[in-house]
Formats: C-alpha cells, sequence, structure tokens
C-alpha cells in the first residue's frame, strides 16, 4: 500500500505534487511567522487626520507630552465630551466601541504604536520644551488614519537627531549623548 | 546527497524548526504584549506616566505603622514607610511591602455571598440591598444582648464604630483578638504593669537610647508588639556614632531571628525565666554595693544555675554586664510570658530594670503615650476572655455573630473550640475580605474593602514617643463589588430604625471619621491644626495622620518595685512527653501572611525554609532518636497532633522542639491552603494568671512515622554536618 504511493510519488507528476504540497507548507509556516511579527488590531480605527481636520491641536488629545514623560491616550471621559454632542456617535458602527466603553465604565484597550524599551527613559517634556514639533517624530497626523512611525525609534535614530541639535556646541554635544541622559 | 536522511536528522532539523518559531514568536513586537488603558475619567492631579503618591496606614498587623503607596493609572503599584509618621519614619517590615499581593490577590472575595451551608463552597452572590437589609434583621430581630462583635485589632475606626452602636443599643461590647497579641502575651505585659506601678499600660522599653538590653523571649524584630520601631530602636543601640555600641543579651530556648542579632544568646532551661531573672538581679544588686532589696533577696542563685541550665559564671557574668551597664534595660515578652507563671516572669524582668533605675529615662521603660483620640489604655482580648465567648456562644446567649478582621478558626487554639461553638450561633456574619476559614464557616460573607481601599484611622498602641493617630484612606478604587463594612453597619443601622438609627447618624463611613477626629482639630501641640473639618482631613490624609508634636510617654511610679517579693517559682508544663514544646510566630507569615506569595517566598531568617512547616530539633536529639533532615515525625500533644518535617537546628535547646505558627490553613485561597500544619492544633486550654495562654507550658511527644518530606529551603545543605562530603 505505501510503497505503491511512494512509487506514484516518484512520478513526474508526484514530484510535481510533492512540489505544490512542500510550496503550501513553507507558505504556511512563513505566514505565521509574518504574523507573530505584526500587531494586534486598533480596538477603533481612530482618524487622526478627521481630528486633525476639524483643528484639534495635537496638545489638546495628548496633553501630558507637554508636562511629563509621557503623552498619553485621552481619557475616554474626553472623547466622550466632544463625541457626547455628536449625533453620529450613537449610530456609527466605527464609534462603538467608545460608546459600550463609556456606558460600561471599561477602559478602551488601545494597542501602542510608538513605543520604546522599558530601559529608555524617554521624557516628551524636554522635547516639547527644546522646540521640537511632534511631527517631526510622529510624521504628519493629517495624512494618516491610524498613528504610524515614519521611521524605526530605535538608537541611531534618536542619536542622529542629538548630534545634529547639538551643533557645534560642545557642551551640549556631551550632555545629548550621554549615556545616562537616557538609560538610568 | 548519498547520505541518508536519518530519523535523527529529521528530529534535530524539526526541532530547530521549532526553536526558530518560538524565538520569533517571542521577538514580536512590543506591542503585542503592552495595552494601553487611559483613565475613563482622569483626575485633574495626574500626569501621564507619572506616578501619584497616597498616604495611608498599614494594615497588616495592629502596629500603625504609615505608609505612603505608589500609584500610576490607579494602580497600587509599590508601599513604602511614611517618613512623616512618628512611628516608623519611613520604614516597613516584609509585611508591608507585601501588602500589595492582598490588594491584588485572586483568590478575593469579590461580591457579597450567601453560603448555602456552613463549611461548604458553594454560595449564592447577592447584592448589596439585600445584604445590607439581612445585618439591618439581624440587628432588629435580636435583642441587644443575643448580638456580638468579634473583630481584629485592625482598624480602629470599625472598633470604634462597633463599640458605638454597642454603648448606644445594649449591644454586647466588641471583642478584639489576634493571634500576634495571644503569642506576644500582651495581656501579661500590661497586668505586670498594672501589678508593679498601679497602671494599666503597654510598657514601651526605648531600646534605641539603652547600652545592654536583656530581652527574655521578647522577638521585638520580628512581631513583637511594633516590629518596625523596635528594629529602629535596635538600630539606635547598635550604632556607635555618639555612644558605645549597645550590648544585646537574648535569654530564650530557641534562637529565634531577633536571637540570631544578640551578642549573646541564652538558651535557658523553659519555665526558668522569672528564676534566671531574679538571680541576675541578685548578682547585679551585689556588685552594685549596698543593700540586696526584697525583691531579689529570697533567690537562691547557685539552685538558679541548676535549674536553668546556665552555669553560675555565666550568671556572673551576665550579672556583670548589666550592674557595670549605666544603661541596661531588661524586656519581657513573647513565650517566656506565655507559660504558666507568665506573669511572675514579666514582673521579675520588668523589676530588673529597677537596679539600673531607667525608669522614665532615656534608655529605660516608659508607660506607651495614649493615642491623641484615646482616653486609656484598651487592650485586646486575652485567650481567657475569648473563651468566655466561646463559652457564651456555647450556651446560646449569643445568635448573631459579625466577624471582622479577625480568622478565630485558624488564630484561636484548636483546644478552645470555637468552631464546635459556632454550632449555637444561629448567624454568623463575616467581613471578610479574604476566603478565610472562619469565612467559610459564615452565614453570609459581606467582603470588606482591602486595607488599601478603605478609609480609616489606626490609633498607636506602643513604639512612639508622640501620640499618634495612622490615617488610612483609599490609595485605589476598590477592584471588586466589596463595601466598607463600616459603610454597611451604618446603612443598616438606619435601616433597622430606632435606637440603632439614632447611634450611627452618620451619612457614609467619612463621615463618621469626621466626627471622630474633628476634637483633634484644634487641640494644641498637634501636627496639624485647621479651622474647619474639610482643611483638617485633607491635611489629615495628606500627612497620613495626626500626630502630637511633644513626648507624652508616661512614666511608671516604681517606688514599691524592689520592695515587693517575688514568687520564685518554675513554670509547670502540661502533657506527657519528653520534649519542651515552643510555638513561635513565623516573621514572615505572621497569622495573615500565608495568602501572599512573596510572603511565602521569603525564606525564614532563622533556617531559610519557605512555603512549608518545620519542626526545629536539635541536632543531638535529631541523632538519638535517628531522625535526619527531612524526616516527617508526629508531634503529640494533650490537645492534639500533628505531622511535620523535621529541621535540624543546631540553635535550640536538646530539650525542645519549635513549630512555627502561620501555615496550615484550609481555606485561605490557593497559596495557603493545604500547605504545612498549624501548631495552635497541639495547644491545650491552660492560662497564665493574666488569661493569656499559656502556650509556651507544654510537653509534647515526638514519634517517627518513617516518612519523608523534603522542606524547600533557600540554604545548602552541601557541608552541613559533613552532607556531600561522604562523612554522613
Amino acid at each position: 500500500m505505501f510503497k505503491r504511493i511512494f512509487d506514484w510519488l516518484k512520478q513526474p507528476l508526484g514530484l510535481i505534487a510533492v512540489g505544490i504540497a512542500f510550496l503550501g507548507l513553507f507558505s504556511i509556516a512563513a505566514y505565521g511567522l509574518y504574523m507573530t511579527q505584526q500587531p494586534p488590531e486598533q480596538p477603533i480605527q481612530f482618524p487622526h487626520q478627521t481630528h486633525i481636520a476639524f483643528g484639534i491641536q495635537c496638545l489638546y488629545c495628548h496633553p501630558g507630552a507637554a508636562k511629563g514623560p509621557s503623552a498619553g491616550i485621552p481619557s475616554s471621559a474626553k472623547c466622550w465630551a466632544c463625541h457626547n454632542q455628536i449625533a453620529k456617535t450613537q449610530t456609527s458602527v466605527l464609534l462603538a466601541p467608545l460608546k459600550q466603553a463609556v456606558e460600561s465604565g471599561s477602559p478602551i484597550e488601545w494597542v501602542p504604536v510608538a513605543i520604546v524599551p522599558d530601559f529608555v527613559q524617554f521624557n516628551h517634556r524636554a522635547h516639547i520644551a527644546a522646540g521640537k514639533n511632534c511631527e517631526e517624530c510622529h510624521g504628519d497626523m493629517s495624512k494618516v488614519t491610524i498613528a504610524e512611525n515614519p521611521q524605526l525609534m530605535n538608537m541611531g535614530w534618536c542619536l542622529n537627531c542629538h548630534v545634529r541639535t547639538a551643533g557645534d556646541d560642545h557642551e551640549i554635544l556631551v550632555k545629548l549623548t550621554d549615556c545616562g541622559t537616557c538609560h538610568y | 546527497m548519498s547520505k541518508k536522511f536519518s530519523r535523527r536528522d529529521f528530529l534535530k532539523l524539526a526541532g530547530a524548526g521549532a526553536a526558530t518559531t518560538a524565538v520569533l514568536t517571542g521577538c514580536g513586537p512590543a506591542s503585542r504584549y503592552v495595552k494601553r488603558e487611559p483613565y475613563m475619567q482622569m483626575p485633574e492631579y495626574n500626569y501621564n506616566g507619572q506616578s501619584t503618591y497616597y498616604a495611608t496606614t498599614c494594615r497588616e498587623c495592629a502596629a500603625g505603622c504609615g505608609l505612603v503607596v505608589r500609584t500610576s493609572q490607579g494602580r497600587a503599584i509599590k508601599t513604602e514607610g511614611n517618613p512623616n509618621n512618628p512611628l516608623n519614619l519611613g520604614k516597613t517590615c516584609a509585611r508591608g511591602q507585601a501588602t500589595l499581593h492582598g490588594l491584588y490577590n485572586p483568590d478575593r472575595i469579590t461580591d457579597p455571598l450567601k453560603r448555602d451551608s456552613r463549611g461548604s463552597e458553594s454560595t449564592q452572590v447577592m447584592d448589596w440591598e439585600s445584604a445590607i437589609r439581612v445585618v439591618a434583621d439581624a440587628l432588629k430581630n435580636n435583642k441587644p444582648e443575643e448580638i456580638a462583635f468579634l473583630m481584629g485589632m485592625a482598624p480602629d475606626h470599625l472598633f470604634d464604630l462597633a463599640s458605638d452602636l454597642a454603648n448606644a443599643t445594649g449591644i454586647n461590647a466588641p471583642v478584639r483578638f489576634g493571634a500576634l497579641s495571644m503569642f506576644e502575651s500582651r495581656a501579661t505585659l500590661s497586668k505586670a504593669a498594672k501589678n508593679l506601678f498601679g497602671e494599666t499600660s503597654l510598657p514601651f522599653f526605648d531600646v534605641a537610647r539603652a547600652q545592654v538590653v536583656f530581652s527574655f523571649g521578647a522577638n521585638f524584630l520580628e512581631t513583637w508588639l511594633s516590629p518596625v520601631s523596635y528594629t529602629r530602636g535596635f538600630a539606635g543601640l547598635r550604632e556607635a556614632l555618639t555612644k558605645r555600641r549597645g550590648t544585646f543579651v537574648q535569654f530564650e530556648s530557641r534562637m529565634s531571628a531577633t536571637a540570631g542579632k544578640a551578642d549573646e544568646w541564652i538558651p535557658l532551661r523553659p519555665g526558668s525565666e522569672a528564676l534566671v531573672a531574679l538571680a541576675i538581679g541578685r548578682l547585679a544588686s551585689e556588685l552594685r554595693g549596698g543593700p540586696i532589696s526584697r525583691a531579689f533577696s529570697s533567690v537562691d542563685v547557685l539552685e538558679v544555675a541548676s535549674k536553668s541550665g546556665i552555669k553560675l559564671e555565666t550568671l556572673e557574668h551576665l550579672a556583670g554586664v548589666f550592674a557595670n551597664s549605666s544603661g541596661a534595660l531588661a524586656i519581657p515578652g513573647g513565650a517566656a510570658l506565655g507559660q504558666s507563671n507568665g506573669l511572675a516572669v514579666a514582673e521579675a524582668v520588668l523589676a530588673l530594670n529597677a537596679i539600673s533605675d531607667n525608669f522614665g529615662k532615656p534608655g529605660g521603660v516608659y508607660f506607651s503615650a495614649l493615642a491623641p483620640n484615646q482616653t486609656e489604655y484598651q487592650g485586646p482580648a486575652s485567650a481567657k476572655e475569648m473563651r468566655e465567648l466561646v463559652q457564651k456562644m456555647y450556651d446560646g446567649k449569643i445568635k448573631v455573630l459579625f466577624v471582622h478582621g479577625v480568622n478565630p478558626l485558624f488564630e484561636l487554639p484548636t483546644s478552645l473550640e470555637f468552631g464546635g461553638a459556632s454550632k449555637y450561633v444561629s448567624q454568623i456574619i463575616s467581613f471578610a475580605t479574604f476566603p478565610d476559614e472562619t469565612a467559610r464557616e459564615a452565614d453570609y460573607v459581606f467582603p470588606d474593602h482591602h486595607g488599601l481601599e478603605s478609609w480609616g484611622y489606626q490609633r498607636v498602641a506602643t513604639g512612639s514617643a508622640q501620640p499618634v493617630l495612622s490615617g488610612a484612606q483609599p490609595v485605589v478604587s476598590p477592584y471588586y463589588n466589596t463595601r466598607a463594612a463600616a459603610d454597611v453597619l451604618i446603612t443598616a443601622a438606619q435601616l433597622a430604625g430606632g435606637k440603632f438609627a439614632q447611634a450611627l447618624p452618620f451619612k457614609d463611613e467619612v463621615e463618621f471619621l469626621q466626627s471622630k477626629v474633628a476634637s483633634l482639630m484644634s487641640e494644641a501641640d498637634g501636627s496639624i491644626s485647621a479651622p474647619d473639618i474639610l482643611t483638617f482631613m485633607a491635611s489629615f490624609q495628606q500627612y497620613g495622620g495626626y500626630w502630637k508634636l511633644s513626648d507624652t510617654r508616661g512614666i511608671p511610679n516604681t517606688v514599691e518595685v524592689l520592695n515587693r517579693n517575688f514568687s520564685a517559682q518554675e513554670a509547670e508544663f502540661r502533657g506527657e512527653g519528653e520534649f519542651f514544646f515552643v510555638p513561635f510566630v513565623s516573621p514572615t507569615l505572621a497569622e495573615a501572611g500565608a495568602n501572599k506569595p512573596w510572603l511565602q517566598e521569603l525564606p525564614d531568617p532563622t533556617t531559610t525554609v519557605m512555603w512549608n512547616t518545620w519542626v526545629e530539633m536539635n541536632p543531638v536529639t535529631a541523632h538519638e532518636l535517628g531522625i535526619e533532615n527531612d524526616d516527617v515525625v508526629k508531634i503529640v500533644s494533650e490537645a492534639g497532633e500533628l505531622e511535620a518535617a523535621v529541621y535540624v537546628y543546631p540553635a535550640i535547646r536538646p530539650d525542645t522542639i519549635a513549630i512555627p505558627f502561620g501555615q496550615g490553613h484550609t481555606a485561605y485561597g490557593r497559596y495557603a491552603e493545604k500547605r504545612g500544619v498549624n501548631p495552635v492544633d497541639l495547644l491545650g486550654q491552660h492560662f497564665n494568671e493574666a488569661g493569656d495562654l499559656a502556650f509556651a507550658g507544654m510537653k509534647v511527644k515526638v514519634e517517627k512515622t518513617g516518612k519523608k518530606k523534603p522542606l524547600s529551603r533557600l540554604e545548602s545543605l552541601m557541608g552541613v554536618y559533613g552532607i556531600g562530603l561522604g562523612e554522613e
């Protein structure tokens, strides 16, 4: 029985079948590996461009950026303050998770987009105080729906900007490139 | 490719493939593992990514240490001591640190429950409205004298509330109990103070400024009275910057963690503490010259040496250390007082202080300062008073029992038969936060918030020179559908109407708290003062309580101390057996720490055993009995028996065995249940003259079982008693 199957597989047609089966398995494995590298889906496909088109400033929803380390994600109460007065909120499928969160009192679980490892002590406040604009790092949010990272936020990228900012001032260069500035 | 692709190669390849997949899966983007949960309604004073700190009071024991809890986004992250609180000055013990494991414990009771039948696991979830109706009906439909409150040593505000309710309505005055107070022999200590100095109070021992400290059984670096404060005091004794480094001698039959810190550990024969104290008193008086006072004149030093097993030279040497010091201090406590002659031990040891005449002086004995809203010392119930309560339950005189903050089915000696008596109580209502043994035997469980979710205050009973009222406030919103026991009682009293409603005319717990601290608002010498109650409460919460600024410790009246006759008797031991039995409170777990994995995982300071109960036995004894490490033995006392593994411990007398108290839960959640044994099962109903349990006054038998149970311990056995060296 098995011998007959093996014999058939040795035929040219059989070899093609084996090849197709192998390719299929390989694709599934590759897809599986690819999926491990994908972030989960956001609970709400938040349209940044719509909000910016209404003229809302970044710091209105993310005031923490000017005050402390974390820019923060606005509380449901803050979303609701405006959306409560927009009739579409009650019927929109897109906004159903917000409505549900406010009514049930359970927070919306957002998926982080801009994230640095725990050993990096990133502080927004210093960057805003140094006159950086949000879009310099986060890109033009008026063009995207869900926030995207225009670049890989790795140490080389941080240091490039730190070195550029310091210019010829040696003292500032030392401060901005010292390990302890970000890793403490 | 002539080589055959073997089965082994295939497995290798498959293994490598699986490993690669696993690694790549683990190396996914961080966003796969992190969620951002913003506030529903962010408090104005919060900044994203920045912690908010709240001052509150630790509820892990009744000492009343102040805490500052770091919270982030509405979650408690870390507890540290409150540096402002005069009691602990910014320090905590391990139990205080582990309070978070109570808050986040997966076995917490989340809703009010009605139990189908006592002892069963099956319960019905109730809503709070019907729960409060149950309490109101219990208050209304029973005679006041048939209603009783059994409460823990903390929190004090709830005790005050129950006391107010009891006073106004004729309900039995609430009874407070805790295993810690039993094992530290609090009642004996305060009774001895009353006998010697004429005033009922908890003595305060100023360890920090003493030069020589003799402690008879007081394990003040572990759980005794106020361990954080006494540990600070001990640090003061040892620091040698401004004075000579202090000397510390511990007298007890097994080396506790406290004795482990001592310069000298004197393993006296159990029961001979009073004799040894009097002998040292006599010898020290002789060394100091002058007439020997009546207190010490009757004792025969040679006889003491033979009865206590301490050599005469050692006694003379110790008397020399005591007599030649300008600041010698003697402390009685713990197992030394938990014997038939415990009161005599406490008196004899307190009298030693008269030799160095240290009463009311730095480095000496004081009366503890009473807390700001306290007029007299209130001690918890002794074991004997608990037996009276149990008797009332047996006689059917109690129809409704409210239990809060204490777990009598675990903490009381089994021989007191609380469990048997509870069958004669028609309704038991527990306010337990965790599903402990007593909650399992209760008809209803109306869960209180965890301490970190609660309002309240705790009077500092001892440990601080200043009077301190430690304040508690919620540092996080309650995570579950729990409700403050005070709120439940207030609402139920309103519902019951009549005198109950009049007794507690408050809107809620916070209003009750305000009424209790309002009088402090304008008192002189306070740490905070305010023109109105809301401003006062804001400061009370911000600083974690209210305290006086000056030292108000009392000075004992010692005129008659040295002119008394002290009984020079050995303690009597009950039960047949060749071994003295010393149960001691686990320094890490104490009475309620077993459900916190951090504490379970914390090695015992002397043996390094974790997650279990052990029997301490001297290597000589073990050798004679043919017992090795980890052998399970059966311990038989007149009251019961239990089995536990032996830890061969060189720092215990050969005629003594010891078992830690803290494990052996039959309920109390997944981390505590079915782990170790509870030594209170061995304790008989014997009390000393002050009503404290003579828990260290028993003799027991040890039987081999032939079983072995390896104890998990941090230390390596390699090289101990030759193990692993081919010498065993």
